[in-house]
C-alpha cells in the first residue's frame, strides 16, 4: 500500500473490500495493553472468540465487563445475553460496575448450545457468553456463522484443555490467573500468535 | 388563434342540463325523502329481523355476526329475533330499499329467510316484523297507524293477559294503544304498559350490544394418519393462513395459540404457543410450532388437528426500520420478542428472565429475578451506585461451608485472606438474619473468592461467591 491517501481513502465505511484486507469493526477492551495486542485494536464487534481457562473465575469475567459495560450503555444497546451461566450472575456488583441492568438477561435450562446459537442469531443482543464443556466442532462452525448473522460479539468459555482442538473462532485467548495478575495468552487471531499480555489484577485494590 | 383554451365553446346547455336534475334527485336516491314534501327521517331507524323456526341461540349469534358488516349496532332478541339500528349505514346502501335488499340476501346467505321491517323504535321495528309484514316506516309521525292492524300475538305476552284484553275487545296492537293509560297498569300488568311505551317510543327501550366473539377454533381431519413433523406442519399451514386471515380482519394478534393433535387412541398431544407480543403471520407461528413440536415425542400418529385463539388483542401496525438492528446503531425491533418466543417454545416459560437490584444489604436478598427487560430504544437511565467495596460477580445459591485449619478457611489448600473484614449484619426484623464478616481470598490458583464467618458460634467459615 504505497500511496497514504489510497489507503485514508480505503477506510471510507461505505467502501467494502474482501473479507482479509477490510478493517473490522471492534470494540475497545478497556485494557489499553490488551487492546495493543488484539487484532485491529480490540474485541470484534461480531463473531465468535474463545477464552479458555484453567480454573472457574480466574478472572474471565472482569476481562469483559469493561466491554460489556460499554455496550449496555449504548444509546441504542441491544441485550447482553448470559446462556446458562455455571453460578448466577450478582446483580449488585454487575449494577456497581456499570453494566446496565436493563439490557441483562439470563437464559436458563437445557440445551445451551442450541439457545446460544438462537441468541447469537437473532439479531436482538450486542453480547452472549456461554459456557462449554466439549461442544462438537460441527456446532462451532455454526455459532460463528450465527453470531456473524446477528451481529453480535458471541463469547464462549471453555477449559483450557481444548486449545489442543481446532476452532472457527475468530480469536482465542487463554487466561491464567496468578497471584497479583491475569496472564492472556493468544492462541488465535489475526496477526498475533502466542505472545502473552499480563494485566493487573482487576479486581485487585490500587494501593496494595 | 381561434384553437386558443380561453375560447374554447361555453358548455351546451344540454349538458348543464343532464348535471342539474340528477343533482336534486341525489337524495331521493339516497332514501332520504326531501325534508319539505314530507317531514325528515327520525334520528334512528331500526331493523328487526324475525327469523321464523329460530331456536339455537348459537345460530342467532351467527347471523349477529354476519350483520356486523351492516352496522356495529345490533342486538340479540331471542329466541328469533335481531335488531339493528341502519340510520347510520343507509347512505352506503342506497337508502332503505338498499338496506332491505342486502340485509334480506345477507340472511338469504346463512340459509335463514327472514321477515325484515323498518322504525323509528327498536320494539315497532322487532314487533312489525313478528308480525309477518315488511313494514317501513321512516317518521314516528306514522307509527301508531302502521302499527294498529296488528294483532296482539306480536307482543308476546303472557296468554292470560291477552285473553284478558280478547275478552275486552282488544285484539289489536292499536286497540291497546288507545286504551286509557291511567288504569292500564293495574288491569293488564306494568311490563305490559312498559311494552307499549316502548312501541310508540315515550319510553326507550334499552338493548345491549351484541359483541361477536371473538375466537378462533378450526379443525381439520387428516385424510390419512401423519408422524412426520414437517407433514404435520403442512397439514398445519391451511389452518395457520385462515387464522392469518381471520386475524388481519379483526387488526388483532394471539398472544397464546393452542395446538391440539388429536390421535385414535391416545390422549390429545397439546402444543401451546406463548407469544411475547400479538403475532399473526403464518409464517411466524408456523415457524415457532415447528421448534415447540421437535420437543415433543407423538404418543401415536395424528388423525386430526385443530387451532385455537382463545384472546385477541389488538396489534399496532408494524414498521419496519431502515437498518438491519445494530447496524449503524440502529435500535432493535422485533428481534427481541422472536427470540423470546424461541427459546420459550423450546425450553418452557421460564427460559429467559432479567436481573434487578433489590434495595438490601444481605447479599441473597439485594437481587431478584425479573421479567425479560423491554428493548426500547432510548437510552436507559443510568444510575450507579458507587462502589464502596468490591462485590463478586457470582453469588452461590447458598453459602457453601468450608474446613478451617488453624483459624483459616481451606478450599483445596489454605486460602490467604487479602482484605480486611466487611461485617454485613442485617435482616432481624424478617426471621432471615444475618451476622457475617466478609473477606476477600485468594486460593493456590489465583481465584479470588468471596467468604464470610459466622459472628454467632459455631464460627464457621464459608464461601458465598467468585470474583470472577
Amino acid at each position: 500500500m504505497g500511496d497514504p491517501k489510497l489507503a485514508r481513502l480505503l477506510e471510507h465505511p461505505a467502501i467494502w473490500r474482501g473479507r482479509s484486507a477490510a478493517k473490522r469493526e471492534v470494540l475497545p477492551s478497556g485494557f489499553a495493553a490488551l487492546d495493543e495486542q488484539l487484532p485491529g485494536g480490540g474485541w470484534p464487534r461480531s463473531g465468535l472468540i474463545e477464552i479458555l481457562i484453567a480454573r472457574f473465575g480466574s478472572g474471565e469475567l472482569s476481562l469483559l465487563l469493561p466491554v460489556l459495560a460499554c455496550l449496555t450503555r449504548a444509546t441504542a444497546a441491544r441485550w447482553c445475553v448470559w446462556v446458562a451461566p455455571p453460578l448466577m450472575p450478582f446483580a449488585p456488583a454487575l449494577n456497581e460496575r456499570g453494566i446496565v441492568l436493563d439490557r441483562v438477561a439470563v437464559v436458563g435450562g437445557e440445551r445451551p448450545l442450541w439457545a446460544f446459537g438462537q441468541v447469537l442469531s437473532s439479531g436482538a443482543c450486542d453480547a452472549a457468553l456461554a459456557w462449554a464443556r466439549q461442544p462438537p466442532a460441527r456446532d462451532l462452525r455454526r455459532l460463528q456463522l450465527a453470531a456473524e448473522r446477528g451481529r453480535t460479539l458471541g463469547v464462549l468459555f471453555r477449559p483450557r484443555r481444548a486449545a489442543r482442538e481446532s476452532s472457527p473462532a475468530v480469536l482465542r485467548l487463554g487466561l491464567e490467573a496468578t497471584a497479583a495478575a491475569l496472564r492472556i495468552t493468544f492462541l488465535k487471531g489475526q496477526g498475533s500468535t502466542h505472545s502473552v499480555v499480563e494485566l493487573a489484577h482487576p479486581h485487585q485494590p490500587e494501593d496494595a | 388563434m381561434s384553437l386558443r383554451p380561453e375560447q374554447s365553446a361555453p358548455p351546451r346547455p344540454d349538458e348543464s342540463a343532464a348535471v342539474v336534475p340528477s343533482a336534486r334527485t341525489a337524495p331521493r336516491l339516497a332514501g332520504l325523502e326531501p325534508a319539505s314534501s314530507a317531514g325528515e327521517i327520525a334520528p334512528e331507524l331500526w331493523a328487526g329481523l324475525h327469523l321464523p323456526g329460530l331456536e339455537r341461540e348459537e345460530k342467532l349469534r351467527e347471523l349477529a355476526t354476519a350483520m356486523q358488516g351492516f352496522t356495529p349496532r345490533v342486538s340479540l332478541e331471542p329466541p328469533d329475533g335481531l335488531l339493528l339500528e341502519v340510520r347510520g349505514s343507509l347512505h352506503l346502501f342506497q337508502g332503505v330499499d338498499g338496506m332491505r335488499a342486502a340485509l334480506l340476501r345477507a340472511c338469504q346467505d346463512q340459509g335463514r329467510p327472514a321477515v325484515l321491517s323498518f322504525a323509528p323504535t327498536p320494539m315497532a321495528a322487532l314487533v312489525a316484523a313478528r308480525g309477518g309484514q315488511s313494514l317501513t316506516v321512516l317518521r314516528r309521525a306514522q307509527l301508531t297507524g302502521k302499527l294498529a292492524a296488528l294483532p296482539l300475538s306480536v307482543l308476546r305476552w303472557p296468554v292470560p293477559v291477552v285473553e284478558r284484553l280478547r275478552r275486552t275487545g282488544v285484539r289489536t296492537v292499536g286497540a291497546a294503544l288507545r286504551l286509557p293509560r291511567a288504569g292500564f297498569a293495574r288491569r293488564f300488568g306494568a311490563a305490559q304498559l312498559a311494552t307499549l311505551d316502548a312501541l310508540t317510543g315515550s319510553t326507550p327501550l334499552v338493548r345491549r350490544l351484541f359483541r361477536p366473539r371473538e375466537r378462533f377454533r378450526r379443525r381439520r381431519e387428516l385424510t390419512c394418519e401423519l408422524s412426520n413433523h414437517d407433514w404435520l406442519l403442512n397439514a398445519l399451514t391451511p389452518l395457520l393462513e385462515e387464522l392469518e386471515h381471520f386475524l388481519r380482519a379483526r387488526h388483532s394478534g394471539v398472544m397464546r395459540l393452542d395446538c391440539l393433535l388429536l390421535h385414535r387412541l391416545s390422549p390429545t398431544t397439546r402444543c401451546v404457543l406463548n407469544l411475547a407480543a400479538p403475532a399473526f403471520a403464518a409464517a411466524q407461528l408456523a415457524g415457532l410450532l415447528r421448534v415447540q413440536l421437535d420437543t415433543i415425542r407423538l404418543p401415536e400418529p395424528v388423525r386430526a388437528l385443530e387451532l385455537r385463539a382463545a384472546t385477541l388483542l389488538p396489534r399496532g401496525a408494524g414498521a419496519q426500520a431502515l437498518w438491519r438492528s445494530g447496524e449503524h446503531g440502529a435500535a432493535p425491533g422485533s428481534e427481541a420478542h422472536e427470540l423470546i418466543e424461541r427459546l420459550r417454545a423450546r425450553l418452557g416459560a421460564g427460559a429467559l428472565h432479567g436481573l434487578t437490584v433489590l434495595e438490601g444489604h444481605r447479599p441473597e436478598r439485594s437481587w431478584a429475578v425479573s421479567e425479560p427487560p423491554p428493548l426500547s430504544g432510548r437510552p436507559p437511565a443510568t444510575a450507579v451506585a458507587a462502589p464502596a467495596v468490591p462485590r463478586p460477580l457470582w453469588l452461590l445459591p447458598r453459602p457453601q461451608p468450608l474446613e478451617e485449619r488453624a483459624g483459616l478457611p481451606r478450599r483445596g489448600g489454605a486460602l490467604t485472606l487479602a482484605s480486611e473484614p466487611e461485617r454485613i449484619e442485617s435482616g432481624w426484623w424478617d426471621g432471615g438474619d444475618i451476622a457475617r464478616d466478609y473477606y476477600t481470598a485468594l486460593d493456590a490458583h489465583g481465584v479470588r473468592l468471596w467468604v464470610f464467618r459466622e459472628r454467632r458460634a459455631p464460627h464457621g467459615w464459608f464461601l458465598h461467591g467468585i470474583f470472577g
